[in-house]
């Protein structure tokens, strides 16, 4: 009889690295609630934007699959 | 040949050299829209050539994100880190699976990725943590990069 296994559905994770992260936009994102999820801080957003001004030309306008580079905290 | 005729036969010349003229003309040119569009088009990214040097665990991380201390055994109340090292540069995705074993049964804890775009050497580390508290006995974490395993590592909770 199989035991029972426990909850692990309360598990938090996280990930960061020395290199620029890629980050693929989803619906609903902008680049403040990234810098939120990313660095603990919305108003890290500047440093998103500053990183990748070769395909952003307007902060406020991102859009699902566009994919960002994210610089290392 | 009447003069009448001779007129005649030096229009329909005429008429026949204007067009010979007209199918000679070059073709003209494709529409804007067929234009190649290189500006528009996005670079291709860099082959991926990056390697997983070394995986490490612990229970804290440095500045740098290397482990404070290696071990691969932890408290309940710890929060767990596999910290990868890669060699190379380029754009890869990293997943570290996290899982439970107690007799024959496995059960999946955590899967994280993250995709990284390395210029060098990178040190990158996945995390988690149970707000209740890590139930006692083995698990292990595997690292993928890309859809390959690229090792992993065994550890404990007391």
């Amino acid at each position: 009889m199989a035991e029972e296994m426990p909850d692990f559905s309360n598990v938090n994770a996280g990930s960061s690295s020395t290199a620029s992260k890629i980050y693929e936009v989803k619906s609903g994102d902008s680049l403040s609630r990234i810098a939120q999820q990313e660095y603990g801080n919305a108003n890290d957003w500047p440093r998103i934007f500053e990183a990748n001004k070769d395909i952003l030309k307007d902060p406020n306008k991102i859009f699902p699959g566009q994919k960002l580079k994210i610089p290392p905290k | 040949m009447t003069r009448h005729t001779r007129l005649l036969a030096l229009a329909a010349l005429a008429i026949g050299l204007t067009a010979c003229q007209k199918q000679e003309a070059p073709p003209p040119p494709p529409p804007a829209a067929e234009a190649p569009k290189v500006e528009a088009q996005a670079p291709a990214p860099a082959p991926a050539v990056i390697s997983i040097d070394s995986i490490t665990l612990g229970n804290a991380l440095n500045a740098d994100k290397r482990v404070q201390q290696p071990t691969e055994s932890f408290a309940k109340t710890d929060t767990i880190y596999a910290v990868v090292e890669t060699k190379g540069a380029g754009q890869a995705t990293l997943k570290a699976k996290w899982t439970y074993h107690k007799a024959d049964q496995t059960a999946v804890v955590n899967e994280s990725t993250q995709t990284i775009d390395a210029t060098a050497p990178a040190v990158s580390e996945f995390h988690i943590s149970k707000p209740d508290g890590w139930p006692a006995g083995d698990y292990q974490v595997e690292i993928f990069l890309g859809e390959a395993s690229a090792g992993s590592k065994k550890f404990t909770v007391k």
